[in-house]
């Protein structure tokens, strides 16, 4: 590697080291300098976690060559306030509950003060447009926009510093606004997710990963790998020791390729060796001979007769099927004046959290293999992976580390076991940490749903049968479709009674990423039909969308669909409270938008024209509208 | 049809609260420690809701003292009580019911030891922010003198806690059963504005009414709605994952594309309070079923604007501009028909 005496000046302190000058910015400031509170979330400038002040301009490091920062001053976020302090930006984001995760806050923090630096007197719009660079997945960005407009204020002597302090308790910390205890660590940078951590003598891992679909593993040989200087090891399915296989609820997924890979990404084999680099160019020297199989793309493929098998337990491809029957839809359909059919279909949905998945896995004094994660499951990783290693429960520890989003796609335990196999391959500790394409290329995906949808209803809106159907790909592997699919139909019809239902939900297995747990494991994409349904329902009926919901909606006393008697159930009362909070105007939902009088007040913000928002005069103050 | 249509839609939704058609579990210790603070250990809590504040205020108010005094030990499997995952909706549920009962048995040790002291009955004692007395006298000692005190008397303040929520399996054949004790509603109205020429849809105000059972930090519950929401937006128009013959095409941000802070509408939270019965917190959750409305609500608004229902997600320029362009050229045809 060539190096080259690199001088800066960062956080105000000057320094000075051989380094290579062709790496990024960001791998200067996180590996030489261990200021880690600088973050990659993308590694392509899509995202803004990597931002840093270059000669006071706010820049992303990880688009610039440390070469091209020679000379400059640097301000990371470790150096804006001073340590055990917090800047008003900072206390801002601390007041209004800004910070989730976190991983998005240390940019964030930074775009903030390129705000508040560059236009103190900047507009909510303003705000908003350039803070735009800036991707934050948890919050939803409301909160930080407050804090930034909060912290303007306070900056600008609009508003006291006062309104930064805590909220003083009442008679109960129960309902009282106790500012987040891990707001601080986030705000300064100084939390450590895994992918930030180091120990003494720790090698780097790198995974080679399949790029074909479907497709046999004839031959995987590492001797060329295994050779290279700087290698500590490489590992295949071949160096697991005990039963290979875990997932959610079926144990179907190897932890590398076992004989056939059955998605693109898919990890083989994985090297650890002294750094990234050399481990992901000893990957190029791996040989694997694949031959080729047919593949399954279509979820309705899978089910036809001679199609592909995927996973020899299943010929059918079926991951999972749950049933659900209440009553008797053929009475239930004879008995309505109105019969509804249509289809729905929702995407495959990226989790897209900030934080790529990242690990680091070591054997301890007492040949405990333990692996500190951003695992949304310890206790069932910790299982699955004794089993894995044929380790008594006791020998193997899981740490979870801060998580950095989540969202059900850090429940797959999909590379803990081959930090776990290295570091007992090497008794070295070994880190992992994904890049954002690996990421989305090898993480499970929300299910894409179709469904088919037949609805009777009575004159006057009283739903008398439902038939539900739904289809999701489920991908190569289980994961969690089967809870997906149990989820998914319990919650199917909605928080209405109906006396006459057939729901079915169906998980395939095909050749594509893997869908998996994701933030209402199946919840939305059913009930995104069953809403619709109720709307094209109103409409025909000429009934106001609430009045058509109250006339089926649960009450103490119902019987769900999977027939549980409720003692309770509050849809009256947040239907009133969304329809009262929104001053909604009743009427049949026909088109009513043009006649509408509850359109543009309070609750709703000003349209933006995209390009007019970008030729706004700095100095104005105005919503542009 | 003008060039901007705006509109409104609704959308209610249920969810049911910790995993599913199962028994769930999870445990804490808890113990009164020096200087009136607190430790509590638990297997798992923080992904960015915001649990360890929440666990946190649990802790302070079922033991008397402030939040920031309590120090959480946590996700370790070697070193703390199982909890399960982080998901389902279940971490106020099953970990904070568990840190309040945990908190419960070390504040009754200490209580015991207190009221022995005093000569009162133990039910006579109140302690919060960091003040303990009896009630119905002048005896007052701040919870830093309690501990120690205590402890002089020989006795350590710990407990430990569980909490169970008991879901039943469901019938392989008609799908019946329970699968959870307690279930959420939450409802959603969302206004917006479609340009007809680009296809471009704006949610420009959202209104988001969700049962939670009881609010612990109000902040934190409006966090994870407007989280919720916005995931539910990005799905509703924009988010895709596609891959073609199983090779991923929209491998990294610039393909993938996510909501920013250009996107999102202003957005009201109301928080409904239907406490469970069956928990010692009365809180449920609200992590998940904050989006499952949106989507849906997003999709009737744009109907409502401009007469189009859009039945494949997401809500696209494209898709919306076809749509359009289709009920254009049935509504001549019918007119044609007509004449
Ligand atoms: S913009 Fe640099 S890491 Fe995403
Ligand atoms: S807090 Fe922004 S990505 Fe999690």
């Amino acid at each position: 590697m060539p190096e080259m005496k690199l001088e800066m000046q960062v956080n105000g302190r000057k320094v000075m080291r051989l380094a290579d000058p062709g790496q990024r910015l960001l791998d200067f400031l996180r590996d030489e300098l261990n200021l880690t509170g600088t973050k990659e979330g993308c590694g392509a400038g899509e995202c803004g976690t990597c931002s840093v002040f270059v000669d006071g301009k706010l820049v992303k490091s990880c688009l610039m060559p440390v070469a091209k920062a020679q000379g400059a001053e640097i301000q990371t976020v470790e150096g804006l306030a001073k340590p055990g302090e917090l800047e008003a930006i900072q206390k801002a984001f601390h007041k209004t509950g800004a910070s989730q995760c976190g991983y998005c806050i240390p940019g964030m923090v930074m775009a903030a003060t390129s705000v508040l630096r560059e236009a103190p007197e900047a507009s909510l719009d303003e705000i908003k447009e350039r803070m735009g660079g800036n991707i934050c997945r948890c919050t939803g960005y409301s909160k930080i926009i407050e804090a930034v407009a909060l912290a303007r204020d306070v900056v600008t002597g609009r508003a006291s510093p006062a309104v930064l302090e805590p909220e003083t308790v009442g008679e109960s910390y129960i309902g009282h606004n106790v500012r987040r205890l891990d707001a601080p660590s986030k705000v300064t940078g100084r939390l450590k997710y895994a992918g930030d951590m180091v120990m003494p003598d720790m090698a780097h891992m790198a995974v080679l990963r399949s790029p074909h679909a479907h497709a046999e593993i004839v031959s995987i040989d590492t001797s060329e790998a295994e050779a290279m200087a700087g290698v500590a090891c490489v590992i295949t399915a071949a160096d697991v020791p005990g039963t290979d296989g875990f997932g959610v609820f079926v144990h179907d997924q190897p932890v590398m390729a076992r004989g056939k890979v059955r998605h693109v990404g898919e990890a083989v084999a994985a090297v650890a060796a002294e750094d990234a680099a050399t481990a992901r160019r000893a990957l190029t020297k791996i040989k694997v001979e694949y031959r080729d199989l047919p593949g399954l793309f279509d979820p309705e493929d899978a089910l036809k007769p001679g199609a592909p098998v995927i996973h020899d337990y299943a010929p059918d491809n079926m991951v999972k099927h749950i049933p659900i029957r209440k009553g008797d839809i053929e009475a239930g359909f004879a008995a309505a004046d109105l019969i509804l059919e249509e289809a729905f279909s929702t995407q495959q949905v990226e989790h897209a959290y900030l934080e790529p998945e990242a690990g680091i896995a070591y054997v301890d004094h007492d040949d405990v293999v333990t692996v500190i994660s951003p695992s949304q499951n310890i206790t069932h990783h910790r299982h699955m992976l004794a089993g894995i290693l044929a380790l008594p429960i006791n020998k193997v520890r899981f740490i979870m580390s801060p998580v950095g989003g989540g969202f059900g796609g850090k429940e797959d335990m999909i590379y803990q076991g081959m930090l776990a196999l290295a570091a007992m391959k090497t008794h070295r500790p070994v880190r992992l940490v994904f890049t954002r394409e690996e990421s989305i290329a090898a993480s499970a995906k929300r299910h894409p749903s179709r469904v088919t949808y037949r609805m009777g209803l009575t004159r006057d809106g009283r739903i008398t049968a439902i038939r539900f159907e739904m289809l999701s790909d489920g991908g190569a592997y289980g994961m969690s479709s089967e809870g997906v699919m149990r989820k998914a139909a319990i919650l199917s019809c909605g928080p209405y009674e109906i006396e006459n239902l057939w729901i079915d939900t169906r998980a395939v297995y095909t050749n594509n990423t893997p869908s998996g747990a994701f933030r209402t494991f199946g919840g939305m994409q059913a009930q995104f039909a069953t809403e619709s349904m109720m709307d094209i329902a109103a409409e025909r009926l000429g009934l106001d969308p609430f009045e058509i919901r109250r006339r089926n909606m649960m009450r103490a006393g119902s019987l769900t669909h999977t027939q549980q008697r409720l003692t309770s159930a509050s849809i009256d009362r947040v239907l009133e409270a969304a329809e009262q909070a929104s001053r909604w105007e009743p009427g049949a939902p026909t088109m009513r938008g043009p006649m509408r009088g509850d359109l543009g007040g309070p609750g709703t913000r000003a349209p933006c024209t995209l390009g007019a928002r970008f030729e706004t005069p700095k100095d104005s103050k105005e919503r542009v509208a | 049809m003008q060039r901007r249509m705006r509109g409104r839609g609704v959308a209610a939704s249920w969810y049911g609260i910790a995993r599913t058609a199962t028994v769930d579990r999870a445990g804490a210790w808890a113990e009164l420690d020096d200087g009136g603070t607190a430790k509590v250990v638990t297997g798992v809590t923080e992904i960015g809701e915001g649990i360890l504040t929440v666990l946190a205020q649990i802790a302070a108010e079922e033991l008397g003292i402030r939040p920031e005094d309590v120090t959480i030990g946590d996700n370790d499997t070697a070193r703390s009580p199982e909890a399960a995952h982080a998901g389902a909706t279940r971490q106020t549920y099953m970990i904070g019911n568990s840190v309040a009962l945990a908190c419960r048995e070390a504040r009754a040790r200490l209580f015991a030891e207190i009221a022995a002291h005093w000569e009162v009955d133990a039910g006579a004692l109140v302690a919060f922010d960091g003040e303990l007395r009896a009630q119905g006298t002048n005896l007052a000692m701040t919870m830093a003198e309690a501990v120690d005190l205590c402890k002089r008397r020989g006795v350590v303040p710990v407990g430990a806690g569980h909490f169970t929520a008991h879901g039943t399996g469901l019938n392989p054949e008609d799908g019946s059963g329970a699968p959870w004790q307690a279930y959420v509603f939450g409802t959603q109205v969302a206004e917006v504005e479609v340009d007809t020429v680009t296809g471009e849809v704006q949610v420009l105000g959202l209104w988001a009414a969700h049962d939670v059972g009881r609010v612990i930090n109000p902040r934190g519950v409006e966090g994870q709605i407007e989280g919720g929401v916005v995931q539910g937006l990005g799905q509703a128009l924009m988010e895709d994952y596609q891959t073609a013959n199983g090779h991923p095409v929209t491998h990294g941000f610039a393909k993938y594309i996510l909501p920013t802070a250009l996107d999102v509408p202003e957005i009201t939270s109301i928080l409904v309070e239907d406490r469970d019965p069956l928990s010692p917190l009365g809180a449920k959750g609200i992590g998940e079923p904050a989006l499952v409305p949106t989507a849906p609500a997003i999709i009737n608004a744009i109907h409502d604007a401009v007469g189009v229902r859009i039945r494949s997600l997401p809500a696209t320029p494209e898709k919306v501009l076809a749509a359009i362009a289709e009920k254009q050229a049935r509504e001549a045809a019918a007119a044609k028909a007509a004449e």
